[in-house]
């Protein structure tokens, strides 16, 4: 039977996906909704279904349409991507009961990974540290007070479910706790359906450090070091680089090994990324596991050489991964930037409309992975990335000074970007010196209104 | 042009301002005379590139003048080139003031004796006995040692039976010498005569300028007159003549087409196809390769 492939997803990643595929000589089918249906993934993939209107619940979220899509289609094979049902574990377990195969983990393992709680626990029993916080969801306002009196302030409470910098607050006293833990339960509910919120203590400035696993199905897990993604707006990521320039050599392997037996403790199989937080004196913290392929990937891809995306693909049909962790070799350094449809002068106000004029740069070592074109309408229903521009040079030094080349020579007119903030990002100091911490945006937007 | 190009440029100018980092680079210096500008069109030529082109200007087909010794590497076969007569100098018989020095100035800059060089050579492989007036020598002006250069070169082709091939540019008799330049007008004339009576061929390449009494004598009694491109070809120069007949000249007047059209030259040759003019002038003429 033809190996063929559908792609839950849209955008950038849905065309790398279908990128993937197409290189091995797999089928790939598109999923869409009707906003999307002059995106570019439905273009490039052998075939295209509707499976919904424009917003996400009716669409890349409604997961009856997506495996009917997949059965009419005779596709094997769901590739989820990121975000959407990437990380939803009933999804997974449907898939998994159709016969069909999911790219990614089992859905049980979606779903222990997927509750930050448990997620803790399984790390904890592996002696990998975490932080400290609440040991399960907090009832009311007064077990918090509880407990953040136990941990100490600052705290961070967080939704069980969460995800994306939604249902997250940093708290610093006992009365903000009471004003914000029921707002957060709220919010949480609205965006993850479920209000269970945690604590955990608060590190001040750490620097986010996330390792990339890949795991076949004859017990081999390797990691292909770890990326930084410290440049964060509330918690967003917006700049990524691989390797860390704050991370040693000692610390890259204690963190690639505490990843892979997480990863091995829990039967982990596919493409996955442990997150941790490294503070300024080399202490670690396991945060969550992210069950999918990340936005970020691309970098990893590049100092290492290894198609992520193809690793997971054939991972999915039962092939073992020909690479060992001898074999993993980190080459140079990569930076990525995420350029987004939003204003940063007008509090990142999202900016969807039309692409009236595009112009990509390019040249040696330069990445551009994007879904965008001229004259595309970029709707104002899905998340904001338009592109992404990844650089590889030998050097972080050499690697700033390409990304500043690049995107002086990206140009996306019709729409409001945050092209020059990355610019000014890559001229910024503290981003040069390769000290920064996941306080950096925070402080640097303060610095460009000073300046204004 | 769009727009945003402009737009971006500015903005990543002004940013470049701010952090102070829109330094003038240090000129590189060029040194002098590697490109030549032409006189005629005024476009810069890289200088090797002219010499490689023959000094013919790649933009406007410009000859710029060039020397005797260059002339003669253009024109015969490599290595085939003996200098004759090279002894013959000039003295001042009449102590014009300041001729030695001037002679003396001439030779330093040219690294040449005398204003006509001669020798013998090979045109693709046929013998001719070859002559060269140098413009950078005097404005190649004929004195009488020039004119006995060329008063020996014609004897020696008579004797060893040689086709004749001058090229002349000058400014004419050269007045530090007087009558006995002029003198010159005759000898190298009688001596042509006696070559063509031989039943030999002589070609003469008039090339920029040929004038007064060079152009007066040797230069045009050749069996064919051939004109280089660009080349002004009279005997009194432009301002004289029209003092003189108190008339406005002629378009293009003395100019090389301007000679083709009034019968005073045969033909016209730019200087990269010179050689291969002469050689097939000579084959039509019955002159054989020697073995």
């Amino acid at each position: 039977m033809a190996n063929k492939v559908l792609i839950a997803n849209r955008g950038e990643i849905a065309i790398r996906i279908i990128r993937a595929c197409k290189e091995l000589g797999y089928g790939t089918v598109a999923i869409y909704s009707k906003a999307d249906k002059d995106s570019l993934h439905v273009q490039f993939a052998d075939e295209a279904i509707c499976v919904g209107d424009a917003p996400s619940n009716s669409s890349y979220l409604n997961i009856n349409n997506i495996i009917s899509a997949a059965i009419a289609t005779g596709c094997n094979v769901i590739h989820p991507g990121y975000g959407f049902l990437s990380e939803n574990e009933r999804f997974a377990e449907i898939v998994e009961k159709c016969n069909l195969r999911f790219i990614g983990p089992t859905s049980e393992v979606i779903g222990k990974l997927g509750n930050k709680v448990k997620a803790r626990m399984i790390a904890k029993s592996v002696n990998v540290p975490i932080v400290e916080g609440s040991n399960g969801t907090v009832e009311n306002t007064n077990a918090a007070v509880q407990i953040a009196n136990k941990i100490g302030y600052p705290i961070l409470l967080k939704a069980v479910n969460g995800g994306g910098g939604k249902g997250i607050s940093v708290i610093n006293t006992e009365s903000q706790l009471k004003k914000e833990f029921v707002r957060t339960a709220s919010e949480a509910e609205a965006n993850f359906g479920v209000k269970d919120l945690y604590i955990e203590k608060y590190i001040e400035n750490p620097r986010h450090i996330e390792v990339q696993i890949l795991a076949d199905h004859f017990g081999n897990t390797i990691h292909l070091g770890e990326r930084d993604c410290s440049i964060q707006k509330r918690n967003q990521k917006i700049i990524e680089e691989s390797p860390s320039p704050f991370i040693k050599e000692r610390l890259r392997r204690t963190l690639g090994r505490a990843a892979v037996k997480i990863a091995k403790s829990i039967g982990y199989k596919n493409a996955g990324t442990v997150e941790f937080l490294v503070d300024k004196d080399g202490n670690y913290y396991f945060i969550e596991m992210n069950t999918r392929i990340q936005v970020e990937h691309p970098i990893t891809e590049m100092v290492t050489g290894i198609d992520i995306v193809r690793e997971q693909i054939r991972i999915a049909y039962d092939h073992n991964l020909n690479i060992t962790q001898d074999q993993v070799k980190i080459n140079g350094c990569a930076l990525e930037c995420r350029i987004n449809a939003e204003n940063p002068e007008n509090n990142f106000r999202p900016s969807p409309g039309l692409i009236k004029n595009l112009v990509l740069p390019g040249g040696h070592g330069v990445r551009i992975d994007s879904h965008i074109y001229n004259n595309y309408e970029v709707p104002p229903y899905y998340d904001s990335l338009l592109a992404k521009i990844i650089v590889h040079a030998p050097t972080r030094r050499e690697a700033i000074r390409k990304m500043r080349v690049a995107l002086e020579h990206l140009i996306i007119d019709g729409i409001e970007t945050n092209i020059e903030m990355q610019y000014l990002i890559m001229h910024n100091p503290s981003f040069v010196r390769g000290t920064y911490d996941t306080s950096f945006l925070v402080k640097f937007l303060e610095l460009v209104r000073e300046f204004r | 042009m769009n727009k945003f190009f402009e737009e971006r440029k500015i903005k990543v100018e002004t940013f470049r301002d701010i952090r102070g980092r829109n330094k003038q680079p240090n000129k590189v210096a060029i040194p002098d005379g590697l490109f030549i500008k032409c006189d005629k069109c005024n476009e810069y030529i890289f200088g090797e590139d002219l010499k490689t082109n023959n000094y013919v200007c790649h933009h406007c087909n410009f000859h710029f003048r060039i020397n005797a010794r260059f002339r003669i590497n253009i024109t015969v076969d490599e290595d085939s080139f003996t200098e004759l007569f090279s002894g013959i100098k000039s003295t001042n018989p009449l102590d014009f003031p300041d001729y030695d020095k001037k002679i003396d100035k001439y030779q330093k800059e040219t690294d040449e004796s005398e204003a006509f060089i001669c020798g013998v050579g090979k045109i693709n492989g046929i013998d001719i006995a070859i002559g060269v007036l140098d413009s950078f020598f005097m404005m190649g002006s004929m004195g009488s040692a020039v004119g006995e250069k060329v008063t020996s070169l014609i004897e020696y082709a008579t004797l060893h039976n040689l086709p004749l091939l001058i090229f002349s540019a000058s400014g004419g008799a050269r007045m530090q010498e007087g009558i006995l330049s002029l003198m010159q007008m005759a000898k190298t004339s009688a001596a042509i005569n006696k070559h063509h009576n031989n039943g030999l061929l002589y070609l003469s390449v008039l090339t920029h300028p040929t004038t007064g009494g060079v152009a007066a004598s040797f230069a045009t009694l050749a069996d064919i007159i051939i004109a280089e491109k660009g080349a002004l070809i009279g005997f009194a120069g432009q301002r004289v003549i029209k003092q003189a007949i108190q008339q406005d000249l002629p378009h293009q007047f003395q100019t090389a087409e301007f000679q083709i059209e009034k019968g005073f030259v045969d033909t016209l040759c730019d200087r990269i196809n010179l050689k291969d003019l002469i050689y097939r002038m000579l084959r039509i003429h019955g002159v054989k390769k020697n073995a």
